[in-house]
């Protein structure tokens, strides 16, 4: 970028001034008509932040397929589930890019039990949860090892292409880096949030081709299917139609819902049975196994 | 109880509702403004760093720093060339960290710096015994993890948001935000000289009013909705600096926004 003060000169007396003042404004010819109105204008202005919108946003990772692991419904499980996915994937990383990111579970739950009960606040939970999150990737990623896929934290992000380019995946911890900042949730006082979150925000952030949820049910069901045997299999359905539902529980977290309404690029997302084998490699493969949820 | 149920589970949420502990109850956080203040050159920020100076003397402060014209700056080249939501929220950190500095040397006398985001959280209630401030960049650590805006693509979570939500996590006294307008107006007073001045409002109420321009971020008025600890904020014109000494003495000299309705409950 390239300051360039006005042409008629000032009297030399004011010129510093003038100089100042002009740097300060970063007046620039370079920039786009949108670009002054963002300078000199309020970024909370409804009507300047529509114009925001374009021009469209690029895909950074358009390869990239973004897999969450559950944290309760899959990695808790142990051996019995993980071996065989981690063989799984494996299988797939000569054909697909894979940004792995893993879910908390138990151990999230019994320190956001001891947390409540100390009453910390909920950007202490988040940090609670953030390290549970962060176990299960490094358990992961030493299963990996071997084929030389790193674990990065949020700081190593940035070379998250080399990895993905040089290894074909990278595994990262789901949860969000909110920590302190994790906004409250309108009821009660658990993270809002959490794994599902993180891990669907980097598929939208880097346009990923997908957002795989592996959990230990086909999908989505009317209820929990573990407590209601008569809970209903919904394969496909529509973020509002999913809200007006207005179901007891779901399968995902509902902050990933409410982002998808105003996603650029990730505007579906599917969640699948890790536990049958062979349907990572369905899903990274585009078949429409599982629940898709869509965002219209 | 929560050891295998559904953290998704409304009754599961619901049960989980109890008091919030407080870590900094006797810190008040105060945020800078970036275009408004830091950007505005000596003659506006050396009042403010001697009014801050004269605070620190009797209080704690917790100094966050707005990103200024270089953040839109940045916004603008960003868009431009369609760099999501995400990276816009990362670039943004790097410039309420310069302007963090530029505070940090103008109260380094003071003892009061700018400490690195990564490691500020953390240590805060440590520093804050130690010194009789601290400066932090004000933005959140979003970052990639930014939430997709409503309306087009500008980051939502800012850096009024990101001293809200510290002031609200750390239980601390206070949040003023220093502009460089006297509060809040039914139109933007830079370009209507007709607008009136609102004391005092609530969050449910200003939302309804479909205000055009606010003098703080949009996102402050749903964290308000959710917010234990931090009821209500305070705009204060950086350009009457004596108005940053009385708000931080608890005095209402600018506009104040309160939360108007309780987090749900039951």
């Amino acid at each position: 970028m390239i300051i360039r003060p006005r042409s008629n000169r000032p009297s030399p007396s004011n010129k510093l001034g003038l100089v100042v003042s002009e740097l300060n404004h970063m007046q620039d010819d370079l920039l786009t008509g949108l670009g002054r109105s963002l300078l000199s204008g309020s970024l909370d202005d409804e009507r300047l932040m529509v114009q925001t919108s374009e021009p469209p946003a690029v895909q950074i990772l358009p390869e990239a397929n973004v897999i969450k692991i559950g944290g309760q419904s899959f990695i808790d499980r142990g051996r019995a589930a993980v071996f065989p996915l981690i063989e799984e994937i494996v299988q797939n990383l000569g054909s697909h890019k894979m940004i792995i990111g893993t879910g908390a579970g138990t151990r999230a739950r019994h320190a956001y039990s001891v947390g409540l009960d100390l009453g910390l606040p909920t950007g202490v939970l988040s940090v609670l949860g953030t390290f549970v999150s962060m176990q299960n990737a490094r358990m992961l990623h030493y299963l990996l090892a071997k084929h030389g896929i790193p674990f990065i934290e949020p700081a190593q992000f940035p070379q998250l292409p080399h990895y993905l380019a040089e290894r074909g995946a990278v595994i990262f911890f789901g949860m969000p880096p909110y920590i302190y900042w994790q906004e409250n949730p309108l009821v009660g006082r658990i993270p809002p949030h959490r794994t599902d979150t993180g891990s669907y925000l980097v598929s939208e952030v880097f346009g990923a081709r997908s957002m795989i949820f592996i959990k230990d049910e086909e999908g989505l069901y009317t209820a929990d299917p573990k407590k209601d045997r008569h809970a209903k299999f919904i394969p496909k359905i529509t973020v509002s139609e999913l809200e007006e539902l207005d179901l007891h529980d779901v399968v995902v977290e509902r902050s990933v819902l409410e982002m998808m309404k105003h996603a650029t690029h990730r505007r579906s997302i599917q969640i699948i049975n890790g536990l049958e084998r062979g349907n990572l490699a369905r899903a990274l493969n585009g078949e429409s196994i599982g629940t898709t949820i869509t965002s219209d | 109880m929560l050891m295998r149920e559904s953290l998704l589970d409304k009754d599961v949420q619901r049960a989980t509702e109890t008091p919030v502990f407080r870590m900094l109850p006797d810190a008040d956080v105060i945020k800078i403004g970036g275009r408004s203040i830091i950007d505005a050159g000596r003659a506006v920020v050396y009042p403010v760093i001697e009014a801050l100076a004269h605070s620190l003397k009797t209080k704690k402060l917790i100094i966050g720093a707005g990103g200024g014209v270089r953040s839109r700056h940045v916004f603008s080249i960003g868009l431009d060339l369609g760099l999501p939501t995400g990276v816009l929220a990362q670039l943004a950190m790097a410039d309420s960290l310069g302007n963090a500095h530029i505070l940090g040397t103008l109260l380094a006398p003071y003892g009061v710096v700018a400490i690195p985001p990564d490691i500020f959280g953390h240590l805060l209630p440590l520093f804050i015994q130690s010194a009789p401030g601290v400066i932090f960049n004000g933005v959140p650590p979003y970052s990639l993890w930014e939430h997709p805006p409503a309306t087009g693509r500008i980051p939502p979570h800012r850096t009024d948001a990101g001293s809200f939500l510290l002031a609200e996590c750390f239980g601390c006294k206070s949040l003023t935000l220093v502009k460089d307008v006297d509060g809040l107006y039914d139109r933007d007073p830079k370009t209507n000289s007709g607008a009136s001045f609102i004391r005092e409002i609530g969050s449910s109420e200003l939302r309804k009013c479909h205000l055009e321009t606010l003098p703080f971020e949009r996102v402050l008025l749903d964290l308000l909705d959710t917010a234990r600890l931090l009821r209500s904020f305070q705009i204060v014109n950086g350009r009457r600096p004596e108005t940053i000494t009385a708000a931080l003495k608890g005095e209402h000299v600018g506009t104040v926004i309160h939360a108007d309705h309780q987090p749900c409950r039951s």
